[in-house]
């Protein structure tokens, strides 16, 4: 069992550690030129959200993705509070799914990222791009959303272990055996 | 897990939730792409994003120069034969003097418009998830960015427009995005039409030139710059070179495709025009 101060001082480190990863992945995501190749890029942000989610609870995972997920809208040009709401809602059902369900490995979650990042990339053109009319809509998605997905998944896997890392370092001992 | 959804957590994320779609509502009823939460992020995450960014370009001009070198040696074919075309039309200095005219570069507009107010700045931010190469600047509102402000490249040449200045940064709708509408004219012929971006030639760098008569002479090769009609867009900035023509749907126009003269999805640094 540790000491209150010790306790909020881990927690402090942990969530400062995150939030830097947060500021690492929005760069990382925008740095242009970075990690492009034809019109796909990995994202970073989304993967980042469920590996917290998964890697802590439910509660703390959903508001963390809403912070992830405002930096996306600002990044991405979006509508603000759109990709918020989505990430938001992933990262809770991420959680709670790890919990209940899923028998979480990294090359497991690499999958479950890589199929969170479809899913919201999917939307995302579909909202902005084939709704609006744009032609070209087939070329652009099969040019764009696939190697997107597998690059994302790929990077997810690293992230997945930095955060594992962070969650399992600064972890509180509650002395419950 | 039940109990969970009885819990203060649980409200606390539905508040959440309600705040953020009342955000989203906001910011989409008030024309806004952002609003203060984002305008916060954005002056945290601009700092990162800059130096990032520096950082990028040195590591991509390096490996740039290793990976495309069969490329640069086609593009030292094409500038020779540009060079001999060039030397060529100098011999008739005088026409290629007023054909000129219409060719400014950034340091001809600012001479023959010292009224203009030019703001540099470079790219931090692209997110993939922008079809049209949408990019982020380092400059927002206070340093004299809004706005509506035209965003051209080092040559002076037309990049897009600021859609949404922050506090410290702020978004460029680009010239490729079907969303952008500028007044030009051919300068050769001295045709209008309207510049604005096309999903079908946005993936190679291009947009289109609408609106164009049947009966201009207009033709592959010749350059189109801004009119400055309307007010929005300074006149005699150069878009770039026409790729080809085809007809329009109804059949009432023509289209030229414009291979814009920026390296609009691959810019790294831009002037704004803050006044003019």
């Amino acid at each position: 069992m540790e000491s209150r101060r010790k306790r909020r001082r881990s927690q402090l480190y942990k969530w400062g550690l995150y939030a830097l990863l947060l500021l690492g992945c929005t760069v990382l995501q925008t740095v242009p030129g970075f990690l492009l190749i034809g019109q796909a890029r990995p994202v970073f942000l989304l993967p980042l959200a469920l590996a917290v989610a998964v890697c802590e609870d439910e509660f703390s995972g959903a508001l963390f993705g809403a912070v992830c997920g405002l930096m996306w809208d600002y990044t991405a040009g979006r509508t603000a509070g759109l990709l918020a709401l989505t990430v938001m809602g992933l990262s809770f059902a991420v959680s709670v799914a790890s919990q209940l369900y899923l028998k979480l490995t990294t090359p497991n979650f690499g999958l479950v990222a890589a199929g969170a990042v479809w899913l919201v990339v999917s939307g995302d053109f579909l909202f902005y791009y084939a709704m609006p009319g744009y032609s070209g809509m087939a070329g652009r998605y099969l040019a764009y959303v696939p190697l997107t997905v597998l690059m994302s998944g790929v990077l997810a896997l690293p992230l997945y272990r930095a955060v594992r890392w962070v969650s399992d370092t600064f972890h509180i001992d509650s002395g419950v055996i | 897990m039940k109990d969970f959804f009885e819990t203060w957590k649980f409200r606390i994320l539905i508040a959440v939730a309600v705040f953020l779609a009342g955000l989203m509502a906001y910011a989409a009823a008030n024309g806004r792409l952002t609003a203060a939460p984002q305008e916060l992020l954005s002056v945290a995450a601009a700092p990162f994003q800059k130096a990032a960014a520096w950082v990028s370009g040195g590591i991509v001009s390096v490996w740039d120069k290793y990976t495309s070198i069969d490329e640069t040696m086609e593009e030292n074919e094409a500038l020779r034969a540009e060079n001999a075309e060039l030397r060529r039309q100098l011999a008739d200095y005088d026409k290629l003097r007023a054909e000129n005219e219409a060719f400014k570069n950034l340091a001809g507009i600012q001479e023959d418009n010292p009224e203009m107010t030019f703001v540099s700045a470079f790219v931090i931010g692209r997110d993939a998830l922008d079809p049209f190469g949408g990019f982020t600047l380092d400059q927002g509102t206070v340093h004299g960015v809004e706005r509506g402000d035209t965003v051209i490249d080092d040559q002076g040449r037309l990049l897009g427009t600021v859609i949404e200045a922050g506090l410290t940064s702020s978004r460029v709708l680009t010239l490729l995005h079907p969303s952008f509408n500028a007044a030009g004219v051919v300068s050769r012929t001295r045709d209008n039409g309207i510049l604005t971006g096309d999903a079908a030639y946005a993936p190679d760098g291009q947009c289109v030139f609408t609106d164009l008569s049947r009966e201009s002479m207009a033709s592959v090769g010749d350059e189109v710059i801004t009119t400055g009609l309307g007010g929005v867009y300074p006149p005699d900035i150069l878009v770039g070179r026409i790729v080809s023509i085809e007809p329009e749907a109804s059949g009432t126009s023509v289209v030229a495709v414009i291979q814009p003269d920026a390296d609009v999805l691959g810019a790294r640094h831009a002037f704004i025009i803050t006044d003019y």
